[in-house]
């Protein structure tokens, strides 16, 4: 009987210790603004014929780079909202988990960049509108996997879905499955695909999930 | 059973409210009062009689500033509280450990 309430105690003390340490601000904002970011910026990608490998990557880095910012902007206005510190421990590691893959990410981007204006061959259209696409798309998916350990609801769950989506649709494209994989419309079409609806999809379900989960 | 770690326990921590602020905060560095009062879904005053009560015990420390233009009320676990808590922990351990030795 009495060891009953000390394993509670301990479990209580346990559940609180993890809830502390998780980030809690609200996600749906932040997903839903990157999901209509990443659509718009495929859409206005195709429209504008930004087709060139130097162009293609710049443009997405750019994208990528907003994207990042306006969360960064809409948790610090959550954060303000709710007389709470922005830069609080939670958020730190977030930060830190999500930092390592995405700094790879953009690192290759501006290598591949860089070379395209260098001498003795530079990297060709279908390393640049194919596969680059693809290994950001999974940089992305690792990044969100390690930092859903620090937060809740479906995160690592998410980004094991980008990590093989990006898996999938390399597979296909490098058994020739798709006659236009070397072509700018894959390259918009997967990253407007991927990071567009998907963070949409996913920041809808949040949308109706996210509020009822933060009550209990 | 030996009575000794139960009659040990702290009877500042040893009350469900207090002893959920101080796990919270010894999982962190600091806590707003907002961030505390929200996840254990306390009212305002409730969370403030408690936090006075561990501030008068000496285990957490209240700090108040400005953020924006906003009072930001910030709790941390000073080294005593740290100290408490840890001790209040190894106490309950001990009592579960005695209680499954004199089962078996």
């Amino acid at each position: 009987m009495e060891s009953n309430w000390a394993t509670g105690h301990l479990q209580v003390i346990r559940t609180l210790m993890e809830r502390s340490a998780v980030y809690r601000r609200a996600l749906a904002p932040v997903m839903t603004a990157n999901g209509v970011l990443g659509a718009g910026a495929a859409a206005a990608g195709l429209m504008a014929r930004v087709e060139a490998p130097r162009a293609f990557i710049g443009y997405w880095m750019a994208v990528a780079l907003v994207g990042v910012a306006g969360s960064f902007l809409l948790a610090r206005r959550q954060a303000l909202k709710d007389a709470e510190p922005f830069w609080s421990p939670p958020t730190r590691r977030v930060a830190q988990a999500l930092l390592p893959p995405l700094f790879f990410g953009f690192v290759l981007g501006l290598l591949l960049v860089a070379r395209q204006g260098g001498s003795g061959g530079a990297p060709g259209a279908a390393l640049c509108l194919f596969w680059l696409p693809l290994v950001w798309i999974a940089l992305y998916g690792c990044a969100l996997h390690a930092a859903g350990f620090f937060m809740p609801r479906g995160m690592k769950i998410f980004g094991w879905a980008l990590v093989l989506a990006s898996s999938t649709i390399g597979a296909l494209g490098a058994f020739g499955l798709f006659d236009w994989a070397e072509g700018p419309l894959f390259g918009h079409g997967v990253m407007g695909l991927v990071f567009g609806a998907a963070h949409l999809a996913y920041g809808v379900y949040l949308y109706f999930t996210e509020q009822s989960g933060n009550e209990t | 059973m030996n009575p000794e770690p139960f009659l040990q326990l702290d009877r500042v921590i040893h009350e469900k409210g207090r002893m959920a602020i101080m796990s919270m905060l010894a999982a962190s560095a600091d806590l707003s009062f907002t961030e505390l009062r929200d996840a254990l879904g306390m009212t305002d005053g409730n969370l403030t009689t408690h936090i006075r009560t561990l501030q008068e015990a000496g285990y957490v420390s209240v700090t108040k500033s400005f953020q924006n233009n906003r009072s930001l009320t910030t709790c941390s676990l000073t080294r005593a509280g740290r100290g408490a808590f840890a001790n209040y922990i190894n106490l309950l351990e001990q009592i579960v450990r005695q209680t499954r030795s004199k089962e078996q």
